[in-house]
């Protein structure tokens, strides 16, 4: 296989927080490769907008990235290696900040925010914005600049963007600026494009439109993208290859339809049942019992041990990292060790069901008093 | 009517638990605690000066330190602090912080000072704030043509510069301290009715005041109960803010002749005397304006915490 | 156009208030003990005598009428005679109004070009050394009484190191033979520095303090905006960051907490004037009410709501300027 644009090894962020320390993202692994649309799908709170800031290295105090390595296209952007007191520390390898601003950030791998209301800035105008990150990611002169930042308003069907162009974006509706945003996204011409839940806080009707065209942009572009976000359908519509996190780990990795079809850990599985589909009733979605815990005071063992129906003994002790359980050549990793290969022993261990009501409960109670 | 009860006494409950768990978290902030601890003893000494003037007519300080009020005749006068010496003579222990031009303690002054300024800031400022709570819970809550009359009347006050509004009030009713009291307590008002109309305006849009209105309960009844209670934080905070504020413009005032009238001792009038004997005698402009400054500082420091643990919106 | 109309706007709005202010005055006035005629004519004057001018300047008509023609005649530019100087209003305002604007101008100046970037330095810095100091330094600031900041600068610079004039403020356009020591138009400006630098510190130290209070919370909250990182996230420098896409947005509230701070710099003006004998508005007003000059008193009120009213007006006009929602939303 060609080296992935993107890989991402073991990669671990923490907050630290008056009431401890808060593992947002802890451990995970993925690769992105040239052309694809990866999904990185998880309830809130998972972690998953925590690890796209970790790839652009925007994680702000108190948060920090403590371990791991990002390569892109086989170079290392961020590796950490242990310091002479046995403390980790980044190493020399990783591109220093004023490198990694210059020659990733906008230029390499670009990013669409979740809120579109939020992330533009309301004193300036979409033009100006739009053009400043063109100038600097393009090294173009301001007036090619502008042309290309109309040209790009046009190709993401905001109507007479010469006439737009001067507007603030106070001016514009929800799904308008969320297409200024992918404008800033794939005017800079990235090889990578991060999307933290673009489309979640539009009307459905919008979404749809805004899915539709980042389709046709990266048939056209071949930009790979990582997709962020909570909504199956969306992954079903759009991904190639989707990773699926709870509490800052992952848990299955597969090709889209691999992961649909023939699905390999419980939550995954818990997920898909949950979500409405034309072919079944509401009567016949099962909820998933329970709230996620919060990465502050993770279960022990399996992190969905307390909310999953095959929990048995041996998952309040093993925290199993994802691993190939597929049977054909399509690579598919999971980390629940019901699969032969994680050699655990699941099979005779005692089946702890009834208990998972209890902390289903006592989740109950946590969510209540938040 | 029983549901509207009920939900009262829970959200009372909760204000309790609430309350107590801000106090305590209060105290965990050292610069709010040392805050607390400096206003406590000023208002001490503030209220000791206080029981000694009205009620004792200086016994206490004549017995245990000097006369605040009387011509020292036996000790020199513009005295520098101990340890210090000047054209007058040299600084004694008895008069650690020097004396004034008539030979009086500077230490016994600033003591007897400081309970103008306490005086001050509870007096106007709880006038300022009950006048100005009840305005801004009327305009916010009825709106209206009673919310345009008061607020344009607010704003007007507003609009006037503080010292020229209190000067100009003080010209037409007297130079007394309690017309400082009242002309202060009146600039006090528009900031408070501003602060609740605002606080007001959200909380009517609030369910559980929307439910007491459906069941029927007397807008009066809704006020007290319901919006005046859950404006709490930032009036409080508002407050602590407003007492060093309101201190600061009475000495400012008393500085320009208007409000405590000699002999009786205030921080701002001090300052003013001692204006005329700078270069001799430099200790005594320091002291009133350091009294000043200490005061002042440790209400706006309680404020800062108050705000910090009360309502973080409140940030700015 | 749509400032323009903006403006317009805020003026007619500004219409009430200026009555406000004048009326309260006028009410206050009157109830001050004596009438004028008792101080203009001095306390050996007989009844008759009395009556008789109260007759012929109009003082035994209601006050409601009297109200209306002070009204009618400040409107043509008239606002009475100082019965202590014994000139117009006017003029006399008009020759103290320049010292004053000149004494504002100048603290506002020093209180913006030191908040601004201590702010700034204190957010980005946040929980650093120097975010400390000069939070402790505003602190200090805003809880320092301004006129005895005069009386320390003087003790020190005035008095031990006699450095700096502590009596008075040179105007810049004074003739030159009437400043003392000067020869050239330059000597005059040079003094007007000198003699603006004690009274500015004084009267905008609380100013700077304020604004460099919000300044540091503004920048903190704008800092942490989406469209900050999003700027960062294209690759955008940290220096350009401040500079350019969370400063104006951080100026916001800083343009109110401004306009807010007018009242304080008008009435600090009244003390700062004081302390350094400067002869502005702000002795004029203590002036005329030390000698019942009940014409004073009112213009110098009015003048003094006027200046506030101009001074709203400009921050607000600061703030439509910086924030491109405000006229848009005006205009709806």
């Amino acid at each position: 296989m060609t080296t992935p644009l993107l890989s991402v090894e073991n990669l671990q962020t923490q907050f630290e927080t008056a009431e401890g320390t808060v593992r947002a993202v802890d451990g995970i692994s993925f690769d992105v490769h040239e052309g694809e649309i990866v999904g990185l799908v998880g309830e809130s709170g998972a972690g998953k907008s925590v690890a796209i800031s970790s790839v652009l290295r925007l994680v702000e105090s108190p948060g920090e990235i403590v371990g791991g390595e990002i390569r892109f296209r086989g170079e290392t952007l961020l590796s950490f290696e242990e310091g002479p007191n046995g403390e980790r520390r980044q190493s020399p390898e990783s591109l220093s900040n004023k490198e990694f601003r210059q020659r990733i950030r906008g230029r390499e791998i670009a990013t669409i925010f979740q809120d579109p209301m939020e992330s533009l800035n309301p004193v300036f105008t979409i033009g100006s914005q739009l053009q400043e990150f063109i100038e600097i990611n393009r090294e173009l002169p301001p007036k090619d600049a502008r042309d290309v930042a109309i040209e790009t308003l046009r190709e993401v069907d905001i109507p007479k963007p010469e006439d737009r162009f001067d507007d603030y974006p106070h001016e514009f509706s929800g799904g308008m600026r969320q297409r200024v945003l992918i404008a800033m996204a794939i005017a800079c011409q990235p090889s990578l494009i991060l999307a933290d839940e673009p489309t979640t806080a539009l009307d459905v009707t919008v979404e749809g439109q805004i899915l539709n065209l980042v389709s046709n942009l990266q048939e056209e572009y071949g930009t790979s993208f990582v997709w962020v976000t909570h909504d199956l359908a969306v992954v079903a519509d759009i991904c190639d290859r989707v990773n699926v996190m709870y509490l800052g780990q992952m848990a299955e990795q597969a090709d889209v339809h691999d992961l649909f079809d023939n699905t390999k850990h419980p939550y995954t599985e818990a997920l898909l049942q949950s979500v409405p589909r034309p072919d079944k009733t509401v009567e016949s979605l099962t909820p998933i019992e329970g709230v996620m815990p919060e990465a502050i005071n993770p279960p022990s063992g399996c992190r969905f041990h307390p909310r999953c129906p095959d929990a048995r003994e041996v998952c309040r002790e093993v925290n199993p990292e994802p691993r190939n359980v597929s049977d054909t050549d399509n690579r598919h990793n999971a980390a629940c060790v019901k699969h032969d290969v994680f050699d655990v022993d699941y099979e005779h261990s005692t089946p702890i069901q009834s208990e998972g009501d209890e902390f289903g409960e006592d989740l109950q109670v946590t969510e209540g008093s938040r | 009517m029983a549901a509207e009860t009920e939900e009262t006494e829970d959200q009372e409950y909760e204000s309790r638990v609430g309350a107590s768990y801000m106090l305590s978290r209060l105290l965990q902030d050292t610069t709010a605690r040392i805050s607390l601890i400096l206003i406590a003893i000023i208002s001490g000494m503030a209220l000791f000066a206080f029981i000694d003037a009205e009620f004792l007519d200086y016994r206490l300080a004549e017995t245990y330190l000097y006369h605040p009020l009387r011509n020292n005749a036996g000790t020199r006068p513009l005295l520098p602090p101990v340890g210090l010496s000047n054209q007058f003579g040299e600084g004694v222990l008895a008069h650690p912080l020097g004396t004034d031009t008539r030979g009086r303690d500077l230490a016994v002054r600033l003591l007897y000072g400081s309970r103008i300024a306490i005086q001050i800031a509870l007096v106007s400022t709880t006038i300022g704030v009950v006048v100005g709570t009840t305005v801004g819970a009327v305009s916010g809550y009825y709106g209206g043509w009673i919310d345009d009359v008061l607020m344009r009347f607010v704003e007007i006050l507003y609009s006037i510069p503080f010292l020229v509004l209190v000067i100009a009030f003080m010209a037409a009713f007297g130079r007394e301290l309690i017309y400082a009291m009242i002309g202060v307590s009146i600039i006090s008002i528009p900031i408070f009715a501003r602060l609740i109309r605002s606080e007001v305006l959200s909380i009517r849009e609030e369910t559980y005041v929307e439910a007491a209105q459906a069941a029927g309960v007397k807008d009066r009844n809704i006020l007290l109960r319901h919006v005046i209670p859950n404006s709490f934080a930032p009036v409080v905070v508002q407050t602590t803010l407003q007492m060093g504020t309101n201190i600061l413009i009475v000495a400012g005032l008393s500085f320009l002749g208007f409000g405590a009238q000699p002999p009786t001792p205030s921080w701002g009038q001090m300052l003013s005397i001692a204006r005329n004997y700078m270069l001799p005698a430099p200790w005594f402009s320091v002291w009133p304006g350091l009294a000043i400054l200490i005061t002042v500082m440790a209400f706006n420091i309680l404020g800062d915490g108050l705000r910090d643990t009360l309502d973080p919106r409140l940030e700015n | 156009m749509s400032h323009l109309r903006y403006t317009i706007k805020r003026l007619l709005q500004a219409i009430p208030v200026l009555i406000g202010i004048t009326s309260i005055t006028f009410l206050l006035i009157n109830a001050m003990p004596g009438s004028p005629v008792e101080v203009m004519l001095g306390p050996t004057a007989s009844e008759e005598l009395i009556a008789a001018a109260e007759e012929r300047y109009g003082f035994n008509q209601p006050i409601h009428v009297r109200y209306v023609k002070y009204i009618l005649a400040a409107l043509g530019g008239d606002l009475g005679r100082s019965i202590h100087y014994g000139v117009p209003v006017t003029t006399k305002i008009l020759e103290r109004l320049p010292v004053t604007l000149l004494l504002l101008a100048s603290s506002f100046a020093f209180a913006l070009s030191v908040a601004i970037p201590l702010g700034i330095v204190s957010a980005r810095r946040r929980n650093q050394p120097v975010d400390h100091g000069s939070r402790v330094v505003s602190l200090i600031g805003v809880s320092t009484p301004n006129f005895w900041i005069g009386l320390l600068l003087i003790i020190v610079f005035g008095y031990h190191l006699q450095v700096l004039p502590s009596n008075g403020l040179v105007m810049p356009l004074t003739p030159i033979s009437e400043v003392e020591g000067a020869t050239s138009r330059l000597d005059v400006l040079v003094q007007t520095v000198r003699s603006l630098i004690m009274p500015t510190i004084a009267l905008g130290t609380l100013q700077m303090a304020a604004v460099s209070r919000i300044e540091r919370s503004s920048m903190l909250e704008v800092l942490g905006r989406d469209y900050i990182n999003l700027a960062r996230a294209f690759g955008v420098k940290e220096s350009v960051i401040t500079r350019k896409h969370a400063f104006r947005n951080a100026q916001l509230p800083v343009v109110t907490i401004i306009g807010l701070q007018l009242t304080s710099a008008l009435g600090g003006a009244v003390l700062t004037e004081t302390v350094f004998n400067i002869n502005g508005m702000g002795r004029l007003i203590i002036q005329a009410v030390r000698t019942q000059d009940y014409a004073l008193i009112m213009g110098t009120t009015l003048f003094f709501g006027v200046m506030f009213v101009i001074g709203t007006l400009l921050t607000d006009l600061t703030y439509a300027y910086l924030d491109p929602r405000v006229t848009y939303e005006g205009e709806d």
